[in-house]
């Protein structure tokens, strides 16, 4: 067995892949809410893909702490015995909660038309499949669409709000612990927040690359693209603010308290354990990224855009890492730092992370095959075109479904 | 021998009849915890032997590694921790811990730690280890090793170095660290589930049948008081020995100190050997600047000694709990 020491890394990488993972189902909601909240219609075709990619990162969201936890059986004491308003992650559960049913009433609206049509004209089990989701409505009346617009406009501006709660308190998880002078910081939620919608940027760039243009029959709007690059130079540019906010205040020592300066300057000045993690990952990773959106032809290709969505994934990553492990590197009652170097497989291990993932990825998949997100494939459904697995017909897609 | 005069048993305890130590614990523990038993079922012990397969068994396997599942029964080792924890249902606080004192507590359990005592014999490390079955690798109470002082330029001295003489003004100061059972704790506030509370009477207690492990009072303590139990998996810190307190006896760290270095009582009591103890010598506490309102008070410790960081700071020279994996880091002071 190993000798635990008196300090050690507590919380390991399921704990960084939670602010992670929450940070892109913040961001991705926000992407999809553009078109409702903000008037920004060219963003439509990007509301249904976002809320798919949100619902499975939020459920996966809740996956990592309690993959950390290690009495995770214990999971409803969160629900019957919740310390609100006290505990940080006491209100992670009222929140996600609150999330994931609000994801969930928003699934529903956006789809209810096309499962409509899909209960009415479908054949074989996708007919009952889409009746369930349904919940036996059938009205597809004007009235109704207008309703479910007026709905889902308010369930995108409560959903903003609450993904800004939803990430704020996730760094208020951090920054509510005194006894970490690295976490200890009231720029922590704001931190977290800008990182969180750049990071569900990227993600959403890369996923409408990958998933609209690899598997839908409609071609890759670059109008769109060149909208989520623009959007996501103007968020680095905060978010590299906040960067820089922060090495301010916890690297130059006349600026900050001592051991601030101590842990900061021992762990991520070159030399320290999270240097290069720090200047080159984080930092360096951004910068370029927030370079490469200053490039038209770039904004423009699929293939150049999701480079850039894939460096800022990994930059937020890096930032997650520095702040959660980075925080626990400096000992709190010995001296020197913590030795840390995170294992391949076993508990808090990259497997658990690769898993993770996996279940997000198995989520996005099962979503795109079960809920009618693609106007082409609505019509494959629906069994003009033929069956499932027949050709989709490229005129298909210019229908206006539900609209 | 001290003991604190006053105590929460019914059963009357008087420490001079030594011989009936042992007794009048039992007998105060079982008095004490009859009403308190609100869930009998739970309470009552298993049979002997039941439940416990070879894998587990500490008769064939008496290392800590191998008890892989662990069922928190007395006849595993462990404490029945439904009677251990709050036999006399004293009232419980998962935050807001400024009404305890509004509250009129009996008692406020403290220690004193006369630094000037120490000699670093860590028996009472052994102690709790013994008393309270802590795994290996982790601990609840430990004694790190300072040095003050310094190499000083005499021309009597025993020390040659490129033919200037040198002594060594030094003094070793042991260090007794334990959980400081604050009053305003920050673990406590953190727990998610209220397995985490502090009693009445001021003991900062873990109820292991609810705590869901996640890590963030371990975080949350200035001191790294807590830790995860590798056993029983969940947080687990120091108790004040509160089933032998709830008896009337002393915490077991305290009980085998040899030079009487800690001392434990009742901070209410004006004439309480603890509260003697701090009206007459001045005190510090470890980390006041967390506003943690630490209740281990230490006397006689060194100014020499801070909580800094930098080992040529802080002046550690060694602890027998924190070596094994940390790294020491070049001095990093002068940049910027």
């Amino acid at each position: 067995m190993e000798l635990l020491g008196l300090e050690h890394v507590y919380w390991q990488l399921p704990l960084v892949a939670y602010p992670f993972l929450s940070g892109l189902v913040a961001g991705s909601f926000i992407v999809g809410s553009l078109s409702k909240v903000f008037g920004l219609s060219k963003f439509e075709p990007l509301a249904k893909l976002s809320v798919i990619v949100t619902f499975a990162f939020l459920v996966v969201a809740a996956l990592a702490p309690l993959a950390e936890a290690v009495q995770r059986m214990r999971w409803w004491e969160l629900y019957t015995r919740d310390h609100i308003p006290y505990s940080p992650l006491g209100l992670f559960i009222v929140i996600w909660t609150a999330y994931i049913i609000l994801v969930v009433a928003e699934m529903y609206f956006i789809f209810r038309v096309d499962n409509i049509r899909l209960a009415a004209q479908a054949q074989g089990w996708r007919r009952r499949w889409h009746n369930l989701l349904t919940f036996g409505s059938r009205d597809i009346s004007a009235g109704s669409l207008r309703r479910d617009h007026a709905v889902l406009v308010v369930l995108a501006v409560t959903g903003i709000l609450l993904a800004l709660g939803f990430h704020g308190y996730v760094g208020f998880v951090f920054g509510a612990l005194k006894a970490r002078p690295l976490w200890s910081n009231p720029l922590m939620p704001p931190l977290f927040i800008m990182s969180a919608i750049v990071s569900g940027i990227a993600v959403m760039i890369v996923a409408y690359v990958l998933i609209q243009g690899g598997l839908s029959a409609d071609p890759i709007d670059r109008g769109i693209l060149d909208g989520l690059m623009k959007f996501l130079m103007w968020m680095i540019l905060v978010d590299l603010f906040l960067d820089f906010v922060d090495l301010l205040n916890a690297g130059v020592s006349a600026y900050t308290s001592l051991a601030v300066y101590r842990g900061f300057s021992a762990i991520f000045f070159p030399g320290g354990p999270l240097a290069v993690m720090y200047w080159v990952l984080q930092l360096g990773l951004l910068l370029l990224a927030l370079v490469m959106t200053f490039f038209r032809g770039i904004r423009r290709s699929p293939l150049w855009a999701s480079i850039t969505g894939l460096a800022v994934l990994i930059s937020v990553f890096a930032m997650r890492y520095d702040t959660v492990i980075g925080g626990e590197l400096q000992p709190k009652v010995s001296q020197g730092l913590v030795r840390y170097t995170p294992v391949l497989f076993g508990i808090d291990s990259w497997q658990v992370l690769f898993g993770l993932a996996a279940i997000a990825i198995f989520l996005i998949g099962l979503s795109l095959l079960l809920l009618p997100w693609e106007p082409s494939w609505v019509t494959a459904w629906l069994g003009r075109g033929g069956n499932d697995g027949q050709k989709i017909e490229s005129g298909a897609s210019s229908a206006e479904v539900g609209g | 021998m001290f003991t604190h005069a006053s105590k929460p048993g019914p059963e009357p305890f008087d420490p001079s009849r030594r011989s009936f130590l042992r007794s009048a614990f039992t007998l105060t523990i079982g008095v004490a915890a009859l009403p308190a038993f609100s869930v009998p079922a739970k309470a009552a012990p298993p049979a002997p032997g039941s439940g416990t397969k070879t894998g587990v068994n500490p008769k064939y396997n008496p290392s800590w590694e191998g008890w892989g599942n662990p069922r928190l029964d007395i006849d595993d080792g462990w404490n029945n921790w439904h009677n251990i924890l709050n036999p006399d249902n004293l009232p419980i606080y998962h935050d807001v811990f400024e009404r305890i004192p509004e509250s009129r507590p009996a008692h406020h359990w403290g220690m004193v730690i006369d630094a000037r005592k120490c000699v670093g014999c860590q028996a009472c490390v052994v102690s709790c280890k013994s008393e309270n079955n802590v795994p290996l690798g982790v601990y609840r109470t430990w004694v790190d090793v300072y040095q003050t002082g310094d190499t000083v330029p005499d021309p009597d001295g025993d020390i040659l170095v490129d033919g200037e003489r040198f002594r060594m003004d030094v003094r070793v100061q042991s260090v007794p660290k334990i959980c400081n059972h604050c009053d305003n704790p920050p673990c406590v506030d953190v727990c998610p589930v209220k397995a985490t509370f502090k009693r009445q009477d001021g003991i900062v207690l873990v109820d292991p049948t609810l705590c869901i492990g996640c890590g963030t009072c371990v975080n949350a303590c200035p001191y790294d008081a807590r830790y995860l139990n590798p056993v029983s998996h969940t947080a687990d810190k120091c108790t004040f020995c509160v089933e032998r307190v709830d008896a009337g006896l002393d915490p077991a760290c305290v009980t085998s100190c040899v030079g009487r270095s800690r001392i434990f009582g009742d901070l209410n009591d004006p004439d309480s050997e603890v509260s003697r103890l701090l009206v007459e010598y001045p005190s510090v506490v470890r980390h006041p600047e967390f506003g943690t309102k630490p209740q281990v008070y230490y006397i006689g410790m060194s100014g020499d000694i801070t909580t800094d960081p930098d080992p040529n700071v802080q002046r550690m020279v060694y602890t027998y709990t924190s070596n094994a994996n940390n790294s020491v880091v070049a001095d990093v002071d002068d940049r910027i």
